[in-house]
């Protein structure tokens, strides 16, 4: 088995329209999702700062589009990419249109 | 950290959550600041949505929503207050910690009494009280009040604008204006019922969830000694006996299932039983109110073995009473159903003869579909026939016209 990251980017512009009924069901579908897949990670906030130049600039950030901002990260494991691929198809960020980035953790 | 799972809290529990922390930060925060605490609330809950997931549900997760809401809303005042010089009153992050489930349903009853004042019309306070209270969107209240989600929209702004203007505040009516000023929390709360459970237009006769709202609205009321009374009680009681027959009400097919041919086994015991112990508070002083009659009557339904073994005599002696203190057409109308039953078709049909002349249900069709009914009693199908396709030409419920039409084949046969 190999351990592959999944970061989940955007989806949350949708949020704001949700009524609270909705957002259940759909935070439903998230726990009962990242049970399945024994998902292990933690949520981001929103708000961050980006550091360059050694701490020479330090921005307030990233403030990339909507679309892009990374909302949570999680370790699963999976026998190949293609597996990994496949076990995030049922993650319910694609109810708003977000995406799930599938990436090899590697081994040290 | 508890040991739940985002995936098992229990049902409708964000959409309670809701109302129950927008009550408590308008009441904390003032009412002219109504929008900002429903803005918190929901960027809390999404906040919940978004983190839950990754771990488990906070322990208390009743308090923490109220901890973050109220933060941010103390965030929100500061940025206005920096912005206006205006000073804004105790904003102590640490006084949620303090707040019992007692406080949060007086704060929830005085919302229910502000939403539900009297210088709002009845339209802006059932679209007040389902958006505040029930936590529904305004989706939500369009698709069940079958209104179009635009036209809900514009209602409910100009019924928050209007709260705004009238400086309506959370507090609660002083005790010589509680009876009248609760009465009309309580219209709501039936009228919110009726709505779910009412058969005029669309395609799906009860929903459901506006009936369990109305019914969670009542027992918050319950909770205070100011608004425990034999109103609020047999109110309660009533919604308990019409419920308990959602099993029962419509067929397979989704048609609808008169009183007299319904499978009584399908009647939830539970709720009767339910209903009885509420209709028993309700009773318990000897105010004679419309609910207590209204609850008393479906009692006698809900506990006949078959339509023919109802208690017709009591039933028609609570009729009766009703009209000494409210002397309706309506109630003369659904009188006559039990007058048939005890002093016979003749004496039925004379009543609708009178209550015909007067010209109040010209286009109700529920009056014709009885006229027909107790005209086929007495033999005069033709009439009958006649008294039936009226009430079909005045309804535009799919399931009430299958209904009448199976009624109509019926009697052709």
């Amino acid at each position: 088995m190999k351990q592959y990251l999944y970061v989940f980017r955007g989806g949350r512009a949708a949020y704001q329209d949700q009524s609270p009924e909705e957002m259940q069901a759909h935070m439903e579908r998230w726990g009962s999702w990242m049970q399945k897949i024994s998902a292990i990670g933690h949520p981001l906030q929103e708000e961050g700062k980006v550091v360059a130049k050694a701490g020479e600039v330090v921005t307030d950030g990233p403030f990339t589009e909507g679309k892009e901002v990374v909302g949570g990260y999680v370790a699963i494991s999976a026998e190949d990419i293609d597996q990994a691929v496949e076990m995030s198809k049922e993650c319910p960020i694609f109810e708003y249109e977000g995406t799930v980035e599938v990436r090899e953790i590697i081994e040290m | 950290m508890s040991e739940m799972n985002a995936n098992q809290l229990i049902d409708h529990f964000f959409r309670t959550e809701y109302g129950k922390a927008v009550s408590h930060l308008t009441n904390r925060f003032g009412s002219e600041n109504l929008e900002l605490a429903e803005d918190a609330v929901q960027d809390t809950l999404i906040k919940a949505m978004q983190t839950w997931p990754f771990g488990q549900v906070p322990d208390n997760p009743t308090g923490w929503i109220l901890r973050v809401a109220s933060n941010r809303m103390i965030d929100q005042l500061r940025r206005l207050q920096k912005q206006t010089n205006e000073e804004i009153p105790e904003l102590s992050e640490d006084l949620v910690e303090d707040v019992s489930l007692t406080d949060i349903n007086d704060d929830m009853v005085r919302m229910m009494f502000a939403c539900c004042h009297p210088t709002l019309s009845a339209e802006y306070q059932i679209i007040l009280t389902l958006k505040i209270l029930g936590g529904l969107s305004i989706r939500e209240i369009s698709t069940s009040l079958l209104k179009k989600e635009e036209t809900i929209a514009k209602a409910y702004t100009r019924a928050k604008k209007k709260f705004k203007d009238d400086e309506i505040k959370l507090i609660l009516p002083p005790a010589n204006e509680v009876e009248n000023r609760l009465e009309m929390v309580l219209k709501i709360v039936y009228l919110l019922f009726n709505e779910g459970y009412k058969t005029a237009e669309g395609k799906t006769l009860i929903r459901e969830d506006l009936c369990a709202e109305a019914m969670r609205l009542n027992a918050v009321l319950l909770e205070t000694e100011l608004c425990s009374t034999p109103s609020a009680y047999a109110l309660m009681a009533l919604m308990c006996f019409h419920s308990s027959r959602f099993g029962a009400r419509v067929d397979e097919h989704g048609e609808i299932i008169s009183l007299e041919d319904q499978d009584r086994t399908k009647w939830s015991n539970e709720l009767i039983l339910t209903g009885q112990r509420y209709l028993q508070q309700a009773t318990d002083t000897d105010a004679v109110k419309d609910y207590v009659i209204q609850a008393a009557i479906s009692s006698y339904h809900c506990n006949a073995a078959s339509f023919e073994e109802t208690r017709w005599d009591e039933i028609l002696r609570l009729y009766d009473v009703q009209l000494q203190i409210n002397p309706s057409p309506v109630i003369r109308l659904n009188r006559v159903v039990p007058m048939e039953k005890v002093h016979g078709s003749m004496l039925a049909y004379s009543e609708i003869e009178e209550l015909e002349e007067t010209g109040f249900f010209d286009t109700y069709y529920l009056f014709y579909a009885i006229k027909g009914g107790i005209l086929q009693n007495l033999g005069g199908l033709q009439e009958s026939t006649i008294a039936l396709k009226k009430a079909i030409s005045l309804t535009k419920n799919e399931r009430e016209l299958t209904y009448l039409n199976k009624k109509l084949t019926e009697l052709s046969s």
